[in-house]
């Protein structure tokens, strides 16, 4: 018995971790015995484990990203030469016309759980189907006012907006307004074709970075949402037209984004 | 004479299946390490384009998880130096203040959601290399000299670390047991 004592808090800290040899562990279980306070402590070391992991492990179940499951797998023989940014580029274009994309899903996911009433693409669809029905008015800023209208826009989202020429794909900018978001505002921009059907775009800013996604589509009331973040914004395009083409046009949209981007604005 | 002892060293050993079943412990270690949910990622991407550069350091047979978060912890040390010096001044390593940028996973119930942020708070508050110990020891279970080699430490600065960070711990819950607010 006598060996066991007196007990450190190395000793107490092995043993409630179960890092001890059995005959030690013997020594301290029986020393402990006769010293309750150290028994609590070692008691409060496991309970303080056990805590830490309950709350930890839920993480374990998240879906492993796909570009970190590519990681871990064995990398090709020989080195083909493509670096994984064009690996993550292909899988993205792969995944843009699946029109999965996980962290979307998580978002929104994430978004309804923080207690925010609609997820971004179903306000994007109640916007739509709220202003595009409206023959006389249905934006703020016409079109012949586009400069005005954006860069109005972009000082009330605090984001360099631009407005999408979608006239290759047979809409025209009708023009746009300021529209309320859960937390933020949101901007829409209106369009519309020669069959006088009409299309919208709303952005919205995201407070913080967020990961690029693909497009997802989702069907709201009826309403077609394809809708995807890229950089800081959300961006939905909502229409009661072809699936198909209301994906195309998302694309044209997504690409002159991407592109006005990565070209900074001029200063004014 | 083909001679047991001459295993060709040059040998790719290192599992695949297993660096995959390995991920979702590599992002919650990454995510104890940055604090933060996507620079988490990216070190855990980090770490397994060095895990395979690296794959004939592997010995078959032994833990690949602890030689996994040896690698992650050089990578982040480095990484974390290059930043330090960029940005001069570190608010992870700081002795105060909760870290920033953790997230709840999206599928926790309520009641998880509230613990995790809690438990986050609280080990938020320790200097990284002491919590990095606490979670080592205390949530993957790796034994001492496993932590120590992955600190590259001696084990009795592993042994006074653990024990540092669980004084404060207890001085935490104990001092304010109420105070703990939860972020979202």
């Amino acid at each position: 018995m006598s060996p066991a004592l007196p007990l450190t808090d190395d000793d107490l800290n092995a043993y409630a971790d179960g890092q001890v040899p059995p005959e030690r562990a013997r020594e301290i279980a029986s020393a402990l015995e006769r010293e309750p306070a150290l028994a609590a402590r070692v008691a409060e070391i496991r309970r303080m484990n056990a805590r830490l992991r309950d709350a930890l492990d839920p993480w374990l179940d998240e879906p492993s990203p796909r570009e970190l499951v590519s990681a871990a797998e064995r990398p090709r023989r020989g080195r083909t030469g493509v670096p994984w940014a064009a690996w993550s580029a292909l899988a993205a274009a792969a995944s843009l016309t699946v029109g999965l994309g996980l962290g979307w899903l998580l978002r929104g996911e994430m978004l309804q759980e923080a207690g925010t009433p609609v997820t971004f693409q179903r306000q994007a669809a109640l916007t739509h189907a709220l202003y595009a029905t409206d023959a006389n008015r249905p934006v703020e800023i016409w079109a012949n006012e586009e400069e005005r209208l954006v860069r109005w826009l972009s000082k009330r989202l605090s984001y360099p907006l631009h407005a999408p020429n979608l006239n290759g794909a047979g809409f025209a900018l009708v023009g746009g307004r300021l529209v309320a978001g859960n937390e933020r505002p949101g901007a829409q921009f209106m369009y519309e074709n020669a069959d006088k059907q009409r299309i919208s775009l709303l952005v919205r800013k995201d407070g913080a970075h967020s990961r690029e996604t693909a497009f997802r589509y989702a069907q709201e009331d009826g309403v077609s949402v394809f809708y995807w973040i890229d950089d800081v914004c959300g961006y939905a395009l909502s229409g009661n037209i072809d699936k198909a083409q209301l994906l195309a046009i998302a694309r044209v949209a997504y690409g002159q984004i991407a592109a006005s981007e990565a070209t900074p604005p001029p200063k004014p | 004479m083909p001679a047991a002892h001459c295993r060709p060293l040059m040998s790719e050993t290192l599992p695949d299946p297993d660096l995959v079943a390995a991920l979702p412990r590599l992002r919650r270690y990454a995510r104890v390490l940055t604090g933060d949910v996507h620079r988490a990622d990216d070190l855990v991407q980090d770490t397994l384009a060095r895990a395979w550069a690296k794959r004939r350091l592997w010995r078959a047979g032994s833990d690949l998880r602890a030689w996994l978060f040896t690698i992650m912890h050089n990578v982040h040390a480095n990484q974390h130096a290059l930043r330090r010096r960029e940005l001069a001044e570190s608010s992870l390593d700081a002795d105060n203040g909760p870290v920033a940028g953790w997230e709840i996973p999206v599928r926790a119930t309520h009641d998880d959601r509230v613990e995790l942020a809690e438990v986050l708070l609280l080990i938020g508050r320790l200097p990284s290399d002491q919590r990095e110990v606490l979670v080592l020891a205390a949530v993957e279970e790796l034994r001492y000299d496993e932590i120590a080699h992955v600190q590259g430490v001696p084990i009795g600065t592993v042994m006074s670390r653990l024990n540092r960070a669980r004084e404060k711990l207890r001085r935490m819950t104990a001092d304010r047991p109420a105070a703990l607010k939860v972020v979202r």
